[in-house]
């Protein structure tokens, strides 16, 4: 008896407590032109993991580099002069990208969150945003469900898709290595999507797939060898590897691929998904003649090396292109809302759609209006051999430029916004 | 056919056994207002911790208590309890999706799949103890994870199952903070079950059971069929759990199943104390809170914080947080009476 009155006691203190509280609701938005008077950018990113080299607080300090630049453009006449830049580490987990989204948009006042690698993670990011009705803009996962069937009116797809990806290097690589291909993925969401778009483009372009293998996500022992032992016993022997991994697992695979010889042994390399960091963390000499499709190449033309060498004396590192698609995407978004006058969503989205842009990162670019892919030029590119990498970083020779038109897949009838 | 089996448990066995006695010894009074403070806690928390963190919390703590529930009172540690927590997950999101049921139905329907998964594994695993029985349930896990994995058209593979709605008869529930108080009574509901289960007669054999296997069967006990029971209510908890934790984030995705999901679990036991059942509610506020925190202050390596305090736990306080505070208590109130 005792214990039901303290029981008692306590649930009603407690009610007394929550109703004192109050709702603690979210905050509905003033009617001013800018929320809180500031914008607030959010880079949510893995800032820790396998994805934190080629992008993580790089990535911020690049899009700090936009907020400085825009700044100093439009000086008095900016929309506003309190731009500020907020960051989380997801840690490549979705629920944690989920729980921090909603934190960066109802609490930090995040106008725009940015990147978000891990296509799962990605996925749940662009229904927060399509919930709270505020900006996102994906660069960090590669999956086009963002612009396929998960669409929707505040999520913008940036820099590159499994798409893009398979259908530069699937098909040149068809043409120019070999026809039979050995293709070994990651198995989750970005590796399927990619196997089945290299399969689709190899098909198309007259090769074909012997095997394909899906290595366990993540690989934490980082051993791929039964994989790549199998390769060229396949018959009829596959003339191209093309690996799927990426990050620190591509360099795994890339390592073992060395030591067990297959280039040698008459594989070729063909990647799906590889960054200057990899390249850099791997030497190019391991990497050789590899070819791969690359959304943006800091030294190749002046501009970019401009901007690549404004980013070196910031973080003591060359750019990717993710640092530069973040860069890209928060000039976009500043330029969008200047105009606009407003970080009002829905105002800023208009302005966006169908904008033709050309900056530092997108070339001949178009933010398309019907599935918010941002199409632009990407490149065929071909990692150049040892003796002939004239200073570090430069790893690359681009084959040929991809126009915009072609780069990337027409919008998907999945895509209803 | 088993009598080879139980020789072993000493070996394998893990819990420092005080912190329930302690706090059962505790007097009435005391009792009183530790369960007044903590619905306290629960009541505010929201107000508190940002709301969607505090949810998290709570599908933790029926987690945790779940595997305590094993690990603390039948002597059985679990590696393996993503299985129950994550399939309940993805049978509620699934259930809540295509039937559109009320999410405390879903819920349930996830709970009870996880416990019915629970029977075939638990009835194998039980066979064996210490680190044989962890080492089966991990594999068990594993299985349903690659299953979930493979099984793309139902789960949607790594992208995950997007869009499970929260359900309930019409009420607006996407502000997380009104969502809290609508599961809150489900996981009191939860802990109280197991509460009642560790303080009922068969509760006590299981404590027995998990001390002395030997004599507990001498006695007439049928030792596997006890601890086959607690292992599949244990599955039910972690499964109300994971199927909250699914309309909580209103996502499944395979991280729910992975095996270091089921690291933390047990890490988040040891942190609030082994065999003291509201440990694991604080060992869940406290990684919960921590994890999310350490996601914001710009550290990067987050794995190093959560493994450094679990090192200095088990090496320092083995006992746990609620249990070395138990174990003060109980000191300080014997110097007292002396």
């Amino acid at each position: 008896m005792r214990g039901t009155v303290g029981v008692a006691a306590a649930s009603a203190a407690a009610m007394v407590l929550v109703a004192g509280c109050g709702g603690g609701g979210p905050q509905s938005g003033g009617d001013q032109k800018l929320t809180g008077g500031r914008i607030v950018l959010g880079v949510l990113n893995d800032q820790s993991g396998a994805y934190s080299e080629l992008s993580g607080r790089n990535s911020v300090k690049a899009v700090e580099m936009a907020i400085a630049d825009f700044k100093a453009k439009h000086g008095d006449k900016a929309v506003t002069k309190d731009i500020t830049v907020e960051t989380a580490d997801h840690q490549n987990k979705p629920d944690i990208a989920n729980t921090k989204a909603q934190e960066m948009y109802d609490r930090q006042g995040v106008d725009l969150i940015l990147d978000v690698p891990t296509s799962s993670a990605a996925l749940r990011v662009a229904d927060v945003a399509k919930e709270k009705e505020k900006l996102y803009f994906n660069i960090g996962a590669a999956t086009t469900d963002l612009t396929g069937k998960s669409c929707n009116k505040y999520t913008f797809h940036y820099a590159y898709d499994t798409y893009m990806l398979a259908n530069g290097t699937g098909r040149t690589a068809t043409e120019q290595v070999g026809k039979n291909w050995y293709i070994l993925y990651p198995n989750y969401a970005f590796g399927q999507d990619m196997e089945k778009s290299f399969s689709t483009a190899i098909t198309a372009a007259g090769g074909q797939v012997v095997g394909k293998d899906g290595a366990p996500f993540p690989n934490t022992s980082g051993d791929f060898s039964t994989f790549l032992l199998k390769a060229p016993t396949l018959n009829p022997k596959p003339q191209v590897l093309g690996t799927m991994q990426a990050g620190a697992e591509l360099v795994n695979v890339v390592k073992q691929y060395n030591e067990f010889k297959l280039r040698e042994k008459g594989v070729g390399l063909a990647v799906g998904l590889m960054f200057i960091t990899d390249i850099h963390s791997l030497t190019p000499a391991a990497l050789a003649g590899t070819t791969y499709t690359d959304a943006w190449y800091w030294n190749f033309d002046q501009q970019n090396r401009e901007f690549a060498d404004r980013f070196q004396k910031e973080t003591g590192t060359r750019p990717s292109f993710a640092h530069a698609a973040n860069y890209s995407a928060a000039i976009q978004y500043l330029e969008a809302a200047q105009s606009a006058g407003t970080d009002d969503a829905d105002t800023v989205v208009r302005e966006l759609e169908g904008k033709e842009v050309n900056d530092v990162f997108l070339r001949n670019g178009k933010i398309r209006a019907e599935d918010h892919r941002v199409i632009h030029d990407a490149y065929l590119a071909q990692v150049k051999p040892q003796s002939e990498v004239a200073e570090p970083w430069d790893y690359v020779k681009v084959l040929k430029t991809i126009p915009a038109a072609e780069a990337f897949r027409a919008p998907s009838a999945d895509c209803k916004m | 056919m088993t009598s080879t089996v139980d020789t072993e448990t000493d070996a394998g066995r893990p819990a420092p056994r005080s912190g329930l006695l302690a706090v059962t010894r505790a007097p009435g009074w005391v009792r009183y207002a530790l369960l007044a403070v903590g619905l306290l806690v629960a009541f505010w928390l929201p107000n508190g911790l940002y709301p969607a963190v505090a949810v998290d919390i709570l599908c933790w703590a029926l987690f945790a208590v779940a595997v305590d529930l094993l690990l603390g009172f039948t002597g059985l540690m679990s590696f393996g309890h993503t299985a129950f927590w994550g399939a309940s997950a993805y049978v509620t999101g699934l259930t809540a999706i295509h039937l559109g049921l009320p999410f405390p139905a879903a819920v349930l329907a996830g709970a009870l799949a996880a416990a019915v998964l629970a029977v075939p594994i638990g009835y194998l695993a039980v066979k064996r103890t210490g680190i044989y029985f962890a080492m089966v349930t991990l594999a068990f896990a594993q299985m349903v994870y690659y299953v979930a994995n493979e099984w793309r058209s139902v789960t949607r593979g790594e992208n995950g199952l997007q869009g499970v709605p929260r359900e309930l008869f019409g009420l607006d529930l996407t502000d997380d903070y009104y969502f809290y108080y609508a599961i809150l009574p489900i996981v009191l509901l939860g802990l109280a079950a197991a509460w009642r289960i560790v303080h009922s007669p068969f509760g006590r054999v299981l404590v027995g059971i998990r001390d002395n296997p030997a004599r507990a069967r001498a006695l007439g006990y049928p030792v596997h069929r006890y601890k086959l029971t607690a292992f599949v209510l244990s599955g039910f908890i972690a499964g109300l759990g994971g199927g909250l934790f699914a309309v909580g984030h209103r996502f499944v995705s395979l991280d729910v199943l992975h095996w270091t999901t089921s690291g933390k679990a047990v890490i988040v036991v040891v942190l609030g104390g082994i065999g003291t059942l509201w440990g694991g509610v604080l060992g869940a506020g406290i990684l919960v809170r921590l994890e999310d925190w350490l996601s914001f202050s710009g550290f990067e390596a987050i794995g190093l914080v959560t493994g450094g305090i679990f090192v200095l736990v088990v090496l320092v306080f083995r006992r746990g947080v609620w249990g070395s505070a138990a174990a003060l208590a109980t000191r300080w109130a014997a110097s007292r009476r002396r």
